[in-house]
């Protein structure tokens, strides 16, 4: 079947990695700015911002595109409404686009970022959730048209499926954990409390919500596979995923003012949060092997189990060897954390939003076969770099704990001789990173167009 | 299991658990005054000059944030206050290859922003960041007296004697080549001002933590300077 609504999933697609291109290149900027922090025009910070938020926004963006595909396909209907779509895609850009505007300018001259009604007017000065009240209150607005023009779409045919459920519920947990970083606190421990409500109980919930689903989706969409026994491994995933997730929040509660008891919560209940993350690596091989049948969409598929692999390598491997407090007190907001935040971005998120682009892409476009190379090429030269980001990236984070943590050397020391090395790989692999992102980005915009030769 | 066990599993252990984190974030909160001094009203002006200039952009507080610049967390239980501000005003025209830039801010929010700084670094972090375990000092074996006062003293918070101690002021792992001056030595720590025009670096008294008498204070300057000067 072909759906109109397919247009808007494709425009977010489209958004979402134009954005992409801007934070590798920023992340690019930033490792240079670790030798010459004069660089560029742009501070360190302010380009750090633009990189963290390209990041998030761009992967908000791409679950909302496979979110406009999977709900119309799985309800077998147009949206809800197609022009309620259209507002909410050009309403999302315009906004994204002046906070980008807002971050600049504040770079250029801090002082622009005055304060009106109790908050800062173009960033509020907090990582990840820089952007200003004005437009948080804007982002909720454009995810709740959002919410209801899906929700009104399964509506139309009752015919709920466990997909659609999971997906559309993880994307209303992530609306709702916005709202806990939207008010001023006087306390700095406090501020950071509520803080990883929104980065914790996001990454290691809701979008693991929204990922568990979209890979049951792929599964079955490449691989014909059983949906009830997908349904029923998708629920056992989303399942061990709160249930060590969200006391999980506690690895982040060991060190900021708040009580000792949090030591116990965080270590025991972080420290599974692997096992939901493994069993979606079982899950992805086990479908795969248990489908007879030719593969069309090979590279699709490809993509959704390294999907699988790389989320529970860089969140699952990468976040577990810190997670207990006695690792954690020496490694805590080290380039460990680095290392760590990169893999796990780009194994859970990145990989995810790239599998579902090339899985719904040929539907989208009305082809069945399509060149794959291109697919193949964008992937190994996207992770491969990666790789070689981190391996350094966790080097210097080694040396950082070992030096300046054990042994007491100077954190200005450290980096700036002890660690240089790594510095210089980070960049080179970035431009490394950031070739495959062009492959993508062009393979993106021909896939489908030209006949298979 | 079957499917509609797993879904009912999954929903109703989530609910569960975020029943349980409700609990807790209510006793959390409940209990994070005493765990920290009382939050003035220069203290929450200073927490937002450092939400305006976005500080975190480059730095850590409480370990979390960006890890380009060293984490703010207990800065001013190693170095006087008057320096951080100084350090913060300018800090190129402290230690010109400072890799912060001048921000801009003004002399009153710079105030406000120590006074948080202070507050902060008398949160109750369940020891964090902790004493490096490891750490080697700088002498060894044989200690000379000056050498103690040094370790004592904290010099090493800002300068460092081969490769250890910190970066906010020169390496002083040469300087008796440099300034082989006793009495150079003596009057610079007393006070720097009157041989560096507009040195950062805080004088003798500055650094003192209980009073001392005069004779006291000219013996350990004495002690001081005959150490430094044998950096060589
Ligand atoms: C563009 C990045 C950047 C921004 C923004 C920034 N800093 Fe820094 N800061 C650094 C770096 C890097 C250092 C390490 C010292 C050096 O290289 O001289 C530093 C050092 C410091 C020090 C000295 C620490 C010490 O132990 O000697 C203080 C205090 C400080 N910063 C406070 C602040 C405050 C307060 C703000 C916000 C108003 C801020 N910084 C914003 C990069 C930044
Ligand atoms: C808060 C940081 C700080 C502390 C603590 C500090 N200094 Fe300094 N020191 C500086 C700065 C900044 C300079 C550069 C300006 C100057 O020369 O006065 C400096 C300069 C010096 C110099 C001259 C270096 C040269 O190359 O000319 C000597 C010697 C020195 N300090 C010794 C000491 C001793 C001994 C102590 C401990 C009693 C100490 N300092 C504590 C910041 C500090
Ligand atoms: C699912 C995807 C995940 C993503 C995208 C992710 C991302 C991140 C990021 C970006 C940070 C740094 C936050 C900051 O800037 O301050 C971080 C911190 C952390 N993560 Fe994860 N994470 C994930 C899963 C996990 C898992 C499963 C674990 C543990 C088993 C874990 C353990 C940690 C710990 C302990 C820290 C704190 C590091 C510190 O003390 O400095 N993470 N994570
Ligand atoms: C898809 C790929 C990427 C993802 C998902 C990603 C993600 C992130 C995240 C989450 C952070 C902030 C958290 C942290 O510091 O731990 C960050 C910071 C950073 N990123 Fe990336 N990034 C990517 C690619 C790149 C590339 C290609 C480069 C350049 C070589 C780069 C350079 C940096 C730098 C220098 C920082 C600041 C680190 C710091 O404060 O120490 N990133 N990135
Ligand atoms: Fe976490």
């Amino acid at each position: 079947m072909h759906y109109q609504s397919h247009k808007i999933a494709l425009n977010f697609y489209t958004a979402a990695l134009l954005l992409f291109l801007v934070q590798v290149v920023v992340g690019i900027i930033a490792a240079l700015q670790f030798m010459w922090p004069d660089f560029f025009i742009l501070n360190f910070n302010t380009i750090r911002t633009l990189h963290i938020n390209a990041l998030v926004v761009w992967l908000l963006m791409g679950m909302m595109g496979a979110t406009y595909y999977v709900i119309p396909e799985e309800s077998e209907t147009e949206l809800w409404s197609i022009p309620l779509a259209h507002v909410q895609f050009w309403a999302t850009v315009l906004t994204v686009s002046a906070v980008i505007i807002g971050y600049i300018v504040m770079g250029l001259n801090p002082q622009a970022n005055i304060e009106i009604l109790g908050t800062r007017l173009l960033n509020e000065g907090r990582e990840y959730i820089e952007a200003p009240r004005w437009a948080d209150i804007l982002i909720v607005v454009s995810i709740l048209l959002f919410l209801l023009n899906n929700f009104m779409t399964v509506l139309k045919t009752k015919k709920f499926t466990a997909v659609q459920g999971v997906l559309l519920g993880g994307l209303t947990f992530l609306a709702l954990m916005y709202l806990p970083g939207m008010f001023y606190t006087k306390s700095m421990v406090l501020d950071q409390f509520w803080w990883w409500w929104v980065v914790h109980l996001w990454v290691e919930g809701s979008w693991e919500l929204i990922a568990a689903a979209l890979l049951a989706f792929m599964l079955h969409k490449l691989l014909k596979a059983d949906v009830r026994v997908l349904a029923k491994w998708m629920y056992i995933e989303v399942g061990l995923v709160l249930f060590t997730g969200i006391l999980g929040l506690g690895h982040h509660y060991y060190w900021i003012g708040t009580p000792r008891y949090w030591l116990w919560v965080g270590g025991v209940f972080s420290s599974l949060e692997p096992v939901p993350l493994l069993l979606m690596v079982w899950d992805a091989f086990r479908t795969t092997r248990e489908t007879r049948g030719v593969v069309e969409n090979k590279v699709g598929l490809h993509l959704t189990v390294a999907h699988a692999i790389f989320n529970f390598v860089g969140a699952g491997l990468w976040g577990v060897v810190h997670t207990l407090p006695q690792v954690n007190k020496w490694t805590h907001g080290t380039q460990i954390t680095t290392a760590h935040g990169h893999l796990a971005f780009y194994g859970a998120y990145v990989l995810l939003i790239v599998a579902m682009i090339y899985v719904t892409l040929p539907s989208i476009r009305g082809v069945r076969q399509f060149r794959q190379s291109g697919g193949y090429q964008a992937f190994w030269w996207m992770t491969i770099s990666m790789i070689f980001i981190v391996i350094p990236i966790t080097g210097a984070g080694m040396v950082q704990t070992y030096l300046e943590r054990l042994l007491g050397l100077d954190y200005v020391t450290v980096k700036a001789s002890y660690n240089l090395w790594f510095w210089i790989f980070r960049a080179l692999f970035g431009v490394g990173f950031l070739v495959g992102v062009l492959i993508m980005v062009k393979d993106f915009f021909t896939l489908g167009k030209k006949p298979v030769s | 299991m079957s499917t509609n066990a797993a879904k009912n599993l999954f929903i109703f252990g989530s609910l569960l658990c975020f029943a349980v984190l409700i609990i807790l974030t209510i006793d959390t909160i409940g209990k994070l005054d005493e765990r920290a001094p009382e939050i003035t009203e220069e203290v929450n002006a200073g927490k937002k000059v450092w939400h305006k200039y976005d500080c975190i952009g480059c730095h850590t507080i409480l370990g979390n944030g960006s890890y380009f610049a060293p984490d703010m967390t207990k800065t001013t239980d190693r170095k006087p206050k008057e320096y951080l501000k100084k350090f913060i005003l300018d800090p190129r025209s402290i230690k010109p290859d400072s890799a912060m830039p001048k921000l801009g801010l003004s002399e009153d929010e710079a105030g406000k922003l120590i006074a948080f700084l202070e507050w902060i670094s008398k949160v109750d972090t369940n020891d964090w960041p902790p004493q490096p375990i490891l750490a080697l000092s700088i002498a060894g074996r044989t200690a000379i007296a000056g050498q103690v006062l040094f370790q004592k003293y904290d010099c090493v918070a800002c300068h460092q004697i081969r490769g250890i101690g910190g970066a906010a002021g020169p390496d002083l792992t040469y300087i008796g080549l440099k300034r082989p001056d006793i009495q150079w030595h003596i009057k610079h720590l007393r006070n720097p001002e009157s041989v560096i025009p507009d040195s950062a670096m805080p004088r003798f008294d500055d650094l003192l933590e209980d009073e001392l008498r005069d004779e006291q204070i000219e013996k350990e300057l004495k002690e001081l300077a005959e150490f430094l000067i044998t950096l060589k």
